[in-house]
């Protein structure tokens, strides 16, 4: 049996572990800083500004090319959204009757299990 | 063994063999992971109830011949898909639950659509649970619920249950659930309220991107990333690390992006001022403070939490006004105390036998 001590392998995997532990705490120390913060954070501003900017010029451009409009398409997307929750609620609600009228057909209208499950038995037997 | 160097030259000529072996199956199995699809991911049996905009209520159907009176309402962290409690079968968590009798819903999260940066606070706490809670009510025929959140769905839970103190919450199990933000400390930092503009943020993007939150997450453990990915590629020949990678690894990496008003909150009321742990945390004007709960609690915390801190969520159940409660700390990290080989020895059996004698 390889000794794991003189096994390279795990020589290997022990001191990728110990890189990533040292690298992570070293960089969590460095992040903890308000001077971190502040760059983040000054960094993080200029990209949403950018952000907003760029999806404004979009907007113009897909006016300017007579293409749908991003509002057009979520709007489109909203309603079959709509269109599929209200799919979802028919076929609960058939599944439902179907249940009530005692149609077996599988799936969401199966009749359910009685509701009388015990908890296990205190000498670890499952009821 | 040469008992000089500790070396067993013997099993020299065998560890060559199998790492050549190990070699060739990594070129093949490398093409094959680029080539091929992960294993589908949340694949138990379940319906629909109820869809709106960012909110799903599913009902999974019962694995099991008679089932317990009280139902269970699983609430998931907005940041993250529910799919990790449901990850495949013999490794999902719901599974597990319909399997030792539960009736299991979850309320589940899709990614905020533009139109929906408006939703607040008082969106996900005084509509979609309660919202949720009633269909679960209706649909089950009983008037009892137990709710288990995670990670910020136990923060959800938690709000929910100090303002409806009079129920129909019969129970609460919280994994993983910060209540003292300032203690998530590089979260708090990034944040810091001198620095971080979350007005400017939130008007100039609308929905918090999910990259964003991605972003600060993977800042916690900048190494982790990879070191993860060559661990992936020194196990390439191993099929269960790698289904076990591509798994987490999609999971992770599918971050939802957050509804800017309801960001501007957490910020705010949660990071800067930690007003659930200062006991002045209201939503829509309603005081949610800790004490009102009164029902059996559970909360479950992982010793290696590098996402919610130990310090982060300690103080929970001294804060609740319950009798019945209980903290158990388990082994593992913020993922693998709820999903994994970890979880299904530990918190997994632990949940079990704490619900199970008090959903009758």
């Amino acid at each position: 049996m390889t000794d794991k001590l003189n096994d390279p392998v795990a020589m290997w995997q022990k001191m990728m572990g110990e890189m990533e532990k040292g690298f992570n705490s070293f960089a969590n120390e460095a992040m903890s800083s308000p001077e971190f913060s502040q760059a983040m954070n000054r960094a993080g501003g200029v990209a949403a500004g950018a952000q907003k900017q760029l999806g404004e010029l979009m907007e113009k451009y897909l006016v300017a090319m007579n293409l749908a409009s991003r509002q057009q398409v979520m709007g489109l997307a909203e309603r079959l959204q709509s269109i599929e929750a209200q799919i979802g609620e028919m076929r609960s609600m058939l599944s439902q009757m179907a249940a009530n009228s005692g149609i077996s057909q599988g799936g969401a209208g199966a009749p359910r299990p009685p509701r009388t499950k015990r908890p296990p038995s205190e000498n670890g037997e499952r009821t | 063994m040469n008992a000089a160097t500790g070396l067993d030259f013997a099993s020299i000529p065998e560890r060559i063999q199998t790492e050549v072996q190990r070699a060739i199956q990594r070129s093949i199995k490398g093409v094959e992971y680029f080539s091929t699809s992960g294993p589908t991911l949340g694949s138990t049996p379940k319906d629909v109830l109820h869809s709106r905009g960012t909110m799903s209520l599913y009902h999974y159907r019962p694995m099991s011949d008679e089932i317990y009176r009280v139902p269970v309402l699983i609430v998931m962290a907005t940041t993250n898909r529910g799919y990790i409690l449901d990850l495949v079968p013999g490794q999902s968590f719901i599974e597990f639950l319909l399997r030792r009798g539960y009736d299991v819903y979850m309320l589940d999260w899709s990614a905020p659509r533009p139109e929906e940066k408006s939703l607040r606070m008082e969106d996900y706490v005084l509509d979609f649970i309660p919202d949720c809670v009633r269909r679960v009510q209706a649909d089950s025929g009983e008037q009892d619920v137990s709710v288990i959140g995670y990670c910020f769905g136990g923060v959800l839970s938690l709000l929910y249950g100090s303002i409806h103190k009079d129920g129909p919450m019969k129970n609460l199990i919280c994994f993983t659930t910060p209540i003292d933000f300032r203690e998530m400390k590089l979260l708090s930092n990034f944040s810091d309220r001198r620095y971080f503009d979350v007005d400017h943020l939130v008007d100039s993007v609308g929905n918090v991107p999910p990259e964003m939150i991605l972003s600060s997450f993977e800042m916690l453990r900048p190494a982790s990333r990879t070191v993860s990915q060559i661990q992936l590629w020194e196990n390439i020949w191993n099929d269960e690390f790698v289904k076990s990678y591509r798994m987490f690894d999609r999971w992770a990496t599918d971050t939802l992006p957050l509804a800017g008003e309801y960001f501007r909150t957490i910020t705010k009321d949660l990071m800067w001022d930690n007003k659930l742990f200062n006991d002045s945390m209201s939503v829509g004007g309603r005081a949610a403070k800790l004490e009102n709960i009164k029902v059996p609690i559970l909360h479950a915390v992982a010793e290696h939490d590098h996402i919610v801190p130990y310090d982060a969520a300690k103080h929970l159940i001294a804060k609740i006004g319950s009798e019945d409660k209980e903290e158990v700390m388990l082994k593992g990290g913020h993922v693998s105390l709820v999903a994994g080989a970890n979880a299904v020895k530990r918190l997994w059996p632990k949940l079990d036998s704490w619900l199970g004698k008090r959903s009758t």
